[in-house]
């Protein structure tokens, strides 16, 4: 998985990991004219000049200060690329599924799209470079150690291999660490945006002093996941920084002690020249410098494993989907006619069979039945938003598929019984960027609501409508289902939280729709609405015979 | 940068101690860095000119290579810990935080709650917050070990070498990175500030998207909405790239600084060997250790590249702790369950802001087993008075009062209201009711479900373990009414507030639900918002608004 988030990538990757490589080798001939500016020194003759040694030193460092900074603007374009198309990827599937993801709720599933795919970013541009750098700069390194002694190239070979194997070992615990973690993280988001949503009433309940109990152990919890992350890197980071050390303090005891003329053994022909031991010096923390920026990045790697991981297992899941794709279409043409023919649905464990039904156009049906009957998904099946188990809807004349859905919802009104309100002005809530007209205004007896809120039309709501009573919220739901004047108003329990005036001002406005034409097809208990309508269509409930009662 | 510092110091309480400690070993991690490469150039620099003069016999390695393993051994085992304390105290600094945030949110009034979004919330708590760890683990910790680091560097190469490979080395590390941060906070601030305010937008309207796709979909919205998170996104990797072209350029006048500091305590080192000042060993001190001091300096990259981010977060996050600590009160006296209750309105009214009051001159007195019903249109005022009554909402003339304490100074909870949209959450069914009463065994959820003519139902769902969907989905509006009520009856509040709970309820339901109610809790006070013919027949007495 993670292989192919980064494939799309490669080239840049590759490039980048080079050129960091690249600008790694470069210390070699740096080192070296350092390690001749004090043999020059030393001797007073031979090496490099001070003034040459000083300028070549800054050259090189300039050199490999490019390669680096065009390396890492490389990788982070890569990274970016990545973390976007991932997130475009993820909004697109999300946006035609039903229901919550294998992931959890929306704050789990914002999380994955949000910080969960950022922590691939330095993955990409702290792991895969070091990588590179593991694999090319310490054999350099070794060679020329073994060039000028064996006894320090056999102190790089002994302690080299120790830190892969000890790495390999840590790797294992760190992905399950950072698994846990992440899943830490994923809970903790859905905790909030759930629970903050209810916050108003869980106060009400004097239950926030629990709230926030519970949330300071999962936050807790949080903190000791990502500690136990951290404690496995820092460990693995700390012992190859032991390794390294322990390796340089041998590589410059050996040539201390060669230099002084204490030690005959370990170079060839005899000692080492002032040149040579510096310059062995200057490399030795070289060679474990790449392993220790892998080392320090392998939590990345772990982190960046956890959340491929992660990834997969919301691409395998298979959620319902909408029909359609959502989108504004040209609106499907013909008279808006719904006819229901062996409609079945299945909800938890049982089946819901609907009765056959063909509604006209301008009819007014009331949906009946007892509390959890179906009426609600009913008015979800001829919306397009739930499949039917088996069975066919057709609209204006076609059957409801896919390639229908968009067209035919583009004629529909729609009032659910849950309203939900985007964190944007009130008036994009009720006509989607469209003006408001004052007809609409007077009609859902919205004036005064507006005049009464702190920024008027431009007033954010919470998620549910907080900020406006129940029969706002609904008559705000109204609006909105009227607003772009549809040929079928699906409304779910409509003057339910209404008072009897508002109730029937909604009920007359619903009405005064189906006057000009427009069908009106409504879930409801209400008797005196039912009373309003042309036909009752009675959804029974687990399978049970439908009935069909027709007024006058 | 002062937002920033009360930040640090915010989250230094408490955890002081650890933080000190970690400061204390930072530092010690650079100066025995400093101290390491520099013993070790001079170590071998000093043993070939030994071993030249021919006086490698007399001169003392083992002292010098004791040091070396020891400043060697001792520096890695004072950065683990260093790493260990330093990130501990500040991620329990965050966690500590994060909870100080959510409680202020929990202290705000019932107006600004009910608006609150769960999306909004996440921005603060958690985008926020996380966005601080970078306030001592890279900013003032850093920046003091850092600081500390150089000026015990300046005395120490003085005196080991000369002030006049000291001084320049200090400069130009000092000033130059002190540049570099200035320009580069400057240059990146606005960018990184824009990153994260994109990010959050994307998690707000994402969050949006998941929640309301249907109704979207419904209008044909869902592709603009969609298009809004994406070009969040757009803007969030624009002002990314920019943050990172910055931190890039800053990074990379890092290191100019740091090969500039070694090229010229070599050059100058290299001259005054030469002439003899100092020995080529004492040379070699002042370029290895300058090379060492590059970590001093190699942390402010990132505070650079952060700093936007951390000072638009700490604004917000210190906005809603000193609300948190404002509107905090201390411990609100409990209501005695025994007693009898009164409730009474004297002279009440609400307006707000200036505005035409909504309610004006209530006077209303409730005693123990008295049910009333309010009614009137819409607007006239009812849910106003329930939230009065419930002290979720202060009146702006008059007082309400039970047993003669103003509700406003109970605790919250004491009187329980049953709002009109209230509201469900996440998990099972017996998590739901217990959010009302922890205590209460399954006896007694199964008896509130029964007052609500719901045990069948839940029952036939799958009992109390059933799980419920984000804010409760999976139930039907008439169901969640009635889960809603028989939480409320969990608390057995002596003080009952209900605004229309029967609403979505077929007639017969409503009734059974109503006498539930009553058997539920003969003593207690209930006051009730209805406008259904059943509602009002539940009632002892209707008193009419407006």
């Amino acid at each position: 998985m993670l292989s192919a988030l980064l494939a799309r990538e490669k080239s840049a990757i590759g490039l980048a990991s080079w050129l960091s490589a690249l600008s790694g080798f470069l210390w070699l001939p740096q080192a070296a004219l350092v390690a001749a500016t004090f043999s020059h020194l030393l001797l007073g003759e031979g090496g490099v000049r001070v003034g040459t040694g000083v300028l070549s030193f800054l050259g090189f460092a300039a050199l490999r200060l490019i390669l680096n900074y065009l390396a890492e603007g490389l990788l982070f374009r890569a990274g970016q690329a990545i973390v976007t198309q991932m997130r475009q990827e993820i909004l697109a599937r999300e946006g035609q599924n039903l229901g919550t993801s294998a992931l959890g709720g929306p704050g789990a599933l914002a999380a994955l799209a949000g910080e969960k795919l950022d922590a691939l970013l330095p993955y990409i541009t702290r792991y895969t470079p070091a990588q590179k750098r593991v694999m090319t700069v310490p054999f350099a390194i070794l060679a020329l150690a073994f060039w000028q002694s064996w006894a320090v190239g056999l102190v790089f070979v002994i302690a080299g291999p120790l830190i892969p194997v000890f790495m390999a070992l840590v790797g294992y615990a760190a992905k399950e660490a950072s698994e846990r973690q992440m899943q830490e993280i994923g809970s903790l988001g859905d905790l909030l945006v759930d629970r903050l949503a209810a916050l108003a009433d869980i106060r009400l309940l004097g239950a926030a002093p629990r709230l926030i109990e519970r949330f300071d152990r999962s936050a807790d919890d949080l903190r000791s996941r990502t500690m136990a992350v951290l404690r496995i890197a820092f460990l693995s980071s700390t012992v190859l920084e032991l390794f390294a050390a322990l390796g340089v303090a041998m590589v410059a005891v050996w040539v201390g002690f060669s230099l002084l003329g204490e030690l005959s053994w370990g170079a060839w022909g005899g000692g080492i020249t002032p040149w040579a031991g510096i310059f062995l010096l200057l490399l030795a923390p070289d060679y474990f410098q790449p392993l220790r920026d892998l080392s320090a990045a392998w939590h990345d790697k772990a982190a960046a494993l956890a959340v491929a991981g992660e990834l997969a297992k919301w691409q395998d899941h298979e959620a319902e989907t909408l029909l359609g794709t959502g989108a504004k279409r040209a609106p499907l043409s013909g008279p808006a006619t719904v006819r229901l023919s062996g409609v079945a649905v299945r909800r938890g464990g049982r089946k819901i069979i609907y009765p056959d039904a063909e509604i006209a156009p301008g009819q007014r049906v009331a949906l009946s039945g007892p509390s959890g009957a179906g009426k609600t998904t009913l008015l979800r099946l001829i919306a397009g938003l739930d499949r039917p188990a088996a069975g066919t809807i057709m609209v204006a004349g076609q059957p409801l598929s896919d390639e229908t859905a968009d067209g035919w919802r583009a004629r529909l009104g729609w009032m659910p019984q849950a309203p939900m309100f985007l964190a944007r002005s009130l008036r994009h809530n009720i006509a989607f960027g469209a003006p408001l007209s004052p007809d609409l205004l007077s009609e859902t007896a919205l004036e005064g609501v507006l005049k009464s809120l702190p920024k008027g039309d431009l007033t954010i709501l919470g998620e549910t409508g907080g900020g406006l009573s129940g029969g706002e919220a609904r008559r705000v739901m109204l609006a909105r289902a009227l607003a772009a004047r549809p040929d079928v108003v699906l409304a779910d329990e409509p003057t339910a939280d209404l008072d009897h005036e508002t109730a029937e001002r909604v009920t007359e406005a619903l009405l005064a729709l189906a006057e000009r034409g427009a069908t009106l097809i409504v879930a409801t208990h209400d008797p005196k609405l039912i009373a309003k309508m042309d036909r009752v269509i009675d959804v029974a409930p687990a399978g049970r015979d439908a009935q069909e009662a027709t007024h006058g | 940068m002062a937002k920033l510092w009360h930040i640090f110091r915010l989250m230094m309480r408490g955890e002081a101690k650890s933080l000190w400690r970690g400061l204390l070993l930072s530092a010690l991690v650079l100066m025995m860095g400093a101290a390491l490469l520099g013993l070790s150039g001079w170590f071998i620099v000093a043993a070939s000119a030994a071993g030249l003069l021919g006086t490698g016999a007399v001169f003392d390695v083992f002292r010098p290579s004791a040091m070396v393993r020891f400043l060697a051994i001792g520096r890695t085992a004072t950065r683990y810990g260093e790493r260990i304390l330093t990130h501990d105290a500040t991620l329990r600094a965050l966690t500590r935080l994060r909870v100080t945030l959510l409680s202020g949110l929990a202290k705000r009034s019932h107006e600004r709650l009910i608006r609150l979004r769960g999306a909004q919330a996440l921005n603060r708590i958690i985008a926020d917050v996380d966005a601080l760890d970078g306030v001592p683990l890279r900013l003032f910790l850093p920046l003091i070990a850092g600081g500390a680091t150089q000026l015990l560097a300046l005395l120490f190469l003085s005196w080991l070498v000369d002030w006049r490979v000291a001084l320049p080395i200090f400069l130009i590390f000092t000033f130059g990175a002190l540049a570099v941060l200035l320009w580069g906070i400057r240059r990146a601030r606005v960018p990184s500030r824009r990153a994260e305010a994109a990010a959050q937008a994307f998690r707000t309207r994402f969050i949006d998207l998941l929640t309301s796709r249907e109704d979207l979909a419904l209008y044909g919205q869902l592709p603009d909405q969609s298009e809004a998170c994406l070009s969040a996104e757009a803007r969030r990797q624009a002002a990314a790239t920019a943050t990172d072209f910055v931190e890039r350029q800053a990074g990379a006048a890092l290191m100019v600084i740091s090969a500039l500091a070694a090229a010229v305590a070599l050059w100058i080192g290299g001259d005054l060997a030469q002439a003899g000042v100092i020995t080529p060993a004492q040379a070699a001190i002042g370029f290895f250790a300058a090379l060492a001091l590059m970590e001093t300096v190699a942390p402010l990259r990132r505070a650079v590249a952060e700093m936007g981010r951390m000072i638009g977060a700490a604004r917000r996050v210190i906005a809603l702790t000193e609300g948190a600590l404002q509107e905090g009160q201390g411990a609100d006296p409990e209501l005695s369950r025994a007693t009898p209750v009164q409730l009474r309105f004297d002279q009440v009214g609400f307006a707000r802001n200036g505005a035409q009051p909504v309610i004006e001159g209530f006077d209303l007195s409730l005693g123990a087993s008295e049910w009333v019903a309010l009614k009137g249109p819409s607007g006239v005022g009812k849910s106003t008075v329930l939230l009065m009554a419930a002290g979720a909402l202060a009146p702006t003339q008059g007082q309400v009062t039970l047993n003669g304490q103003p509700v406003t100074e109970l605790a919250p909870g004491t009187v329980t209201l049953v709002g009109q949209r209230a509201a469900l959450i996440q998990g099972s069914i017996a998590e739901n009711l217990r959010l009302a009463a922890p205590e209460a065994d399954d006896a007694a959820l199964h008896a509130a479900l029964r007052a609500v003519a719901l045990d069948e139902v839940i029952a036939a769902k799958g009992g109390l373990e059933t799980g419920l969907g984000p804010r409760g989905a999976g139930l039907s509006g008439g169901e969640t009414r009635r889960l809603v009520l028989a939480r409320a009856l969990l608390k057995q509040p002596s003080v009952l507030l209900l605004d229309e709970p029967t609403e979505g309820l077929d007639h017969p339901t409503a009734e059974r639900v109503l006498a539930g109610i009553r058997a539920a809790l003969p003593q207690a006070v209930i006051l009730m918002a209805a406008h259904r013919a059943e509602e009002q027949g539940a009632a002892d007495k209707i008193v009419t608004l407006g």
